[in-house]
């Protein structure tokens, strides 16, 4: 096909792409328009409320000399001389807002660089799972999307080569600096691109190469997991840039000299920041290939093409809500970090100009539940022998919608003075107990222990009979063995350490009954692994989950509020040990839920493909929600550094030092979102253009 | 397009409006309204302060205002400052306050962490006024605030810098052995270590430059370079004498005894001693003008002047 015909068809079939290209030049240049006009807005009530102190406060070095020239109506040719020596700041891109450019162009680029990291995870456990299983539509599926992912990795190197020229030449003292710090680690980053890029296309082009004997599969299965590990040490040579800024290290903070590479790399908050990307990176890739299979499912035209988009929608969903149950845990360990490495910015994110993106966030994580919980539902309905079950949903839709309400509610309602005065304090006398961090931790447990429980029911649908576990050999027994192991593990080591945690005797009394708790928490664990043994698996679980429920959600919420206002230091190791006991609720149940199930009587198949519109739109609703999701995650972890470019080093003198809006944020964060969509969707079309023109012709 | 390919385009453009739907809301939700601010080393101008840039309130709350419990509740502050003065052996509550901020590491309430930052250093940087005004504030709560006498504690305060803060990038690439060629080239218009002594090179006129990169920023070698004038070193002051012939001399003493004094003083870019005797002396005055030259931007090269730079960093 000729450029002209591509165009032309181009133009025909897919006008959306010309409208959101054009949509979005418009919207880039009304941001930056806006962005100006908020600016000066915002500088405008900073005169009106700044106090008065220095001379020329509030104005960069440049604009004070600018000012003085003009005042005394000429620059005298020694200023010009040394205007000339000095390097230059920050440029602008035809006076659009080089941040909000930036901005679009970063968030993009990561967006892109998340698919791409993401979905080689998910397509090389998909082979696996495949090649172990003899399933061949697994091995397709995998094969399907690595293909989606040539096209895409292409994308991504074009946007990062596009956001290093724009930070090079906006921002390029700041860009001078990192150089100085990273400059070494930078040749490093290439090799590894390198090395991605390679093993990308090698593990694509030779999957059908390395086929027919298991030392070929297993060769290509390494050479997949070789990619992975490209692409996550590329993550973390990236991440430790990132956080640089957030928290730098191995540097003078008064000259800025670089003392030490491999602490300024090992900064405080790298570690976290890997963590949690690695885990949303999975979590993405899973909801967008449910997204893909979600569309591909609504234009099908036969009963197979149905069954098997049906099919990809509920392992891309399935992989998806396994990364984002243990997600919040991930990103509760980076908000601790961030308030050790730097309390201040600690306050700004969960008390101070942050604290209200955290409600938006609240909603979204909380949709992201809703959806998942919505799609398991109704996906119930394809398997006989559900009906079984269905009357627990109810139920569980109450506790979500509940938790959910909990979770949103502020602790610090705006009050006018009149309703204050009625109240006579400046809390609601009844919502403020929801509002504080014992309460919402309480509610994002339960909500993590009600969806894990749909996702049981679901599992169990079409189960009947079970084996008696004796039935289930020696891999049942040394399964339970382990994950009993795993568990106590976690649970007894953490109680032991906080025996040592140095507190004053008086507030070291407050964490004696977490130490209880997770021995209390150890012995359940031990109970259902005993009652698993004795053939009573389905009670183990029940009492597993009744214990669980009753320390981490109930007990610890009541337990949050004494601790806050007596012992506020003791707060992060509850956490810890909320955190630590369900996990273990979860880990025990999940693997025991296998092995009484394994080998279990079937009722009912599953019937892909019988599955309603609205599911469908559901996964949509998650891949749109976790993108605007990571949209807005990245605006507050950029966003806390405030004004500056390296936290507390290298401070932000551009006219653009301001934080926006939360409005303002939500239109950029939306048109990124809508461009990374829509660009998504065109690389997706473009990967399939070839396979549409093989089956013309053979239809022809 | 399809029927259905709009559908998903509309569905998902009815989600992203959605959330900038939630942004708008939020916004307004958290909308603190404007007003009037006040100024001055006010309890007033200190409110708004500890609620605003200070960011106090992200720690603190006083009450039922605020929610934070990071740090101590302020509420009746001002009597227990009284208190822990006496057990600390303070002058006054005020002097607690003054030493809570300036020193926050020093006396930590029991059962809180060593958390607070020093206010004045980044990323906070209060000024020395809005931190006067917050304390002016913290004696409202539980007794009578006395500007008067907080005043008094001004000179104890650390004055936020006023300078942006940035790290030194040198706009070209310069060695500090090349600076330190320069350093000492007795070729050139202006020779450094006819002056300044490092690790026992040199003449020692002016300050001993041996370690110096260790405590003082790039900014502050260009800026004593280029106006020596601006800080001087204590004890490198320069004197202004006049003899009864009327010869004017100004220079750094060397020596000073009951019959003579002796005077560096620089001729033509090179220091001469000058030894004049007490009783010729008709007036003598000290100078806040540095002795080193003032026109070393006309006697370097611009690269020479950055390798000096270079090589004073270097210093360690």
């Amino acid at each position: 096909m000729n450029i002209s015909k591509l165009l032309s068809k181009l133009v025909k079939q897919k006008s959306i792409f010309f409208i959101l290209v054009v949509f979005a030049l418009g919207a880039v240049f009304s941001l930056s328009w806006q962005g100006g006009a908020l600016r000066s807005a915002v500088h405008a009530e900073e005169a009106g409320v700044e106090l008065p102190e220095f001379e020329g406060e509030g104005k960069s070095s440049g604009e004070q000399q600018t000012a003085e020239g003009v005042a005394e109506g000429e620059v005298p040719p020694e200023e010009e001389e040394e205007g000339e020596l000095e390097p230059v700041q920050y440029r602008t891109f035809f006076g659009l807002d080089s941040r909000v450019v930036v901005w679009i162009v970063s968030e993009l680029h990561l967006m892109f660089a998340a698919f791409v990291l993401g979905v080689p995870i998910f397509a090389v456990i998909v082979e696996i799972v495949g090649f172990k299983g003899g399933d061949i539509k697994y091995d397709k599926m995998a094969k399907e999307f690595t293909k989606l992912l040539s096209a895409a990795f292409a994308t991504t190197a074009s946007l990062g080569g596009l956001l290093a020229f724009c930070l090079f030449g906006l921002y390029p003292e700041f860009m001078g600096h990192l150089t100085n710090v990273f400059a070494p680690t930078m040749y490093v980053y290439a090799l590894l691109f390198f090395g991605e890029a390679f093993t990308l296309y090698g593990y694509y082009y030779s999957w059908d190469i390395l086929k027919g004997t298991s030392v070929k599969k297993w060769s290509h299965i390494s050479l997949g997991v070789l990619l992975n590990l490209f692409g996550t040490a590329l993550m973390f040579l990236t991440n430790s840039w990132a956080t640089y800024m957030m928290s730098p290290a191995g540097v003078s903070m008064k000259t800025g000299r670089l003392l030490s590479l491999s602490e300024a790399f090992y900064n405080e908050l790298w570690m976290p920041v890997n963590i949690h990307r690695l885990i949303a990176n999975v979590c993405f890739g899973g909801f967008i290939v449910g997204a893909y299979a979600a569309v591909k499912f609504l234009g099908s035209k036969t009963k197979e093409e149905r069954a098997h988009y049906d099919w990809m929608g509920y392992v891309g969903n399935f992989i998806g809500i396994g990364a984002l149950i243990p997600l919040p845990f991930a990103g509760y360990w980076l908000g601790r970090e961030v308030y050790s490495a730097s309390p201040v910015m600690g306050n700004i994110m969960m008390g101070g100009a942050f604290s209200w993106t955290f409600i938006i966030q609240a909603i979204l994580i909380g949709m992201l539940f809703i959806g998942a919980n919505y799609y398991l539902w109704l996906g119930m309905g394809r398997i006989k022998g559900s009906e079984r079950y269905t009357g627990y949903i109810k139920y569980l839709n109450v506790i979500i919608f509940m938790c959910f309400a909990v979770w949103l509610t502020p602790h610090n309602l705006p009050l006018s003075g009149e309703e204050r005065a009625m109240i006579g304090e400046q809390y609601h006398p009844f919502s403020k107990y929801f509002g504080v961090m014992a309460a919402k931790n309480a509610v994002v447990n339960l909500i993590i222990l009600s969806t894990f429980f749909s996702f049981l029911i679901y599992r169990r649908s079409n189960k009947g009979e079970t084996v008696r576990f004796s039935e289930q050999g020696k891999a049942g027994k040394i399964g339970i063995l382990s994950g009993l192991g795993f568990c106590l593990l976690m649970l007894i080591s953490y109680a032991i350490s906080l025996n040592f945690v140095e507190l004053d005797a008086q507030i070291k009394g407050y964490v004696k009954p977490l130490i209880f708790a997770l021995y209390i928490q150890s012995l359940a664990v031990c109970f259902a692994a005993f009652l698993t043994f004795k053939d009573k698996g389905k009670l183990a679980q029940f009492i597993l989950f009744g214990v669980t429920a009753c320390i981490a959600v109930l007990y610890f919420w009541f337990y949050g509020f004494q601790v806050m206002q007596k012992a506020n230091l003791v707060l992060r190791y509850l956490s810890v040990t909320q955190v630590s006991i369900v996990m273990s609720c979860l880990i025990m149940n999940a693997v025991i839920d296998i092995f009484v199930f394994r080998k279990a009587k079937v009722v009912g198949d599953i019937v892909w493909g019988k599955m309603p519109v609205r599911s469908q739109y559901a996964l949509l609703l998650l891949c749109i929600v976790i993108v605007i999701l990571m949209g807005l995650m990245g605006f507050i972890r950029s966003g806390l550094r405030m004004d500056w470019h390296v936290y507390g080093l290298l401070q932000d003198t551009s006219q653009w030092t301001y934080t926006p809006t939360l409005s303002f944020m939500g239109r950029v964060v939306g048109l990124i979102v809508a461009l990374f969509l829509g660009l998504v969707s065109f690389v997706f079309w473009l990967a399939n253009l070839g396979e549409k023109k093989v089956k013309t012709e053979a239809e022809a | 397009m399809n029927k259905t390919m709009l559908k998903i385009v509309a569905f998902g453009v009815a989600v992203i409006g959605f959330y900038m739907y939630i942004t708008v809301y939020v916004t307004g939700l958290s909308g603190t309204g404007g007003g009037e601010s006040a100024g001055g080393v006010t309890p007033e101008a200190g409110e708004q302060i500890f609620w605003g840039d200070g960011q106090c309130s992200t720690c603190h709350k006083i009450g039922s205002s605020g929610s934070a419990t990071r740090g101590p509740d302020q509420e009746g502050l001002a009597e227990r400052a009284e208190e822990r003065a006496k057990t600390l052996g303070l002058s006054s509550g005020l002097d607690y306050l003054v030493e809570s901020i300036v020193d926050p590491d020093k006396y930590v309430v029991e059962g809180y962490d060593k958390i607070m930052p020093k206010v004045y250093d980044p990323p906070i940087m209060l000024s020395r006024e809005k931190i006067l005004a917050v304390i002016a504030y913290l004696q409202t709560l539980g007794g009578e605030p006395d500007i008067d006498s907080i005043m008094k504690f001004k000179d104890k305060i650390p004055e936020a810098s006023k300078k942006k803060v940035k790290p030194w990038v040198s706009p070209m690439e310069v060695t500090a052995e090349e600076g330190e060629q320069v350093f000492y080239d007795e070729s050139l218009d202006v020779t450094c270590g006819k002056c300044h002594m490092v690790k026992g090179r040199g003449t020692k006129v002016g300050p001993e430059l041996t370690g110096i990169g260790a405590i003082q920023t790039p900014e502050y070698f260009v800026e004593s370079i280029l106006n020596p004038s601006a800080v001087i070193v204590k004890g490198y002051e320069t004197v202004f004498v006049i003899t009864v012939d009327g010869i004017p001399y100004n220079g750094l003493i060397k020596s000073d005894t009951e019959e003579e004094l002796t005077l560096i003083v620089e001729e033509s870019g090179t220091m001469e001693e000058v030894v004049i005797p007490k009783d010729e002396i008709e007036a003598m005055k000290k100078q806040e003008v540095s002795i080193m030259p003032g026109n070393i931007s006309e006697l370097l090269s611009v690269r020479q002047f950055y390798a000096v730079i270079e090589f004073l960093r270097s210093l360690k």
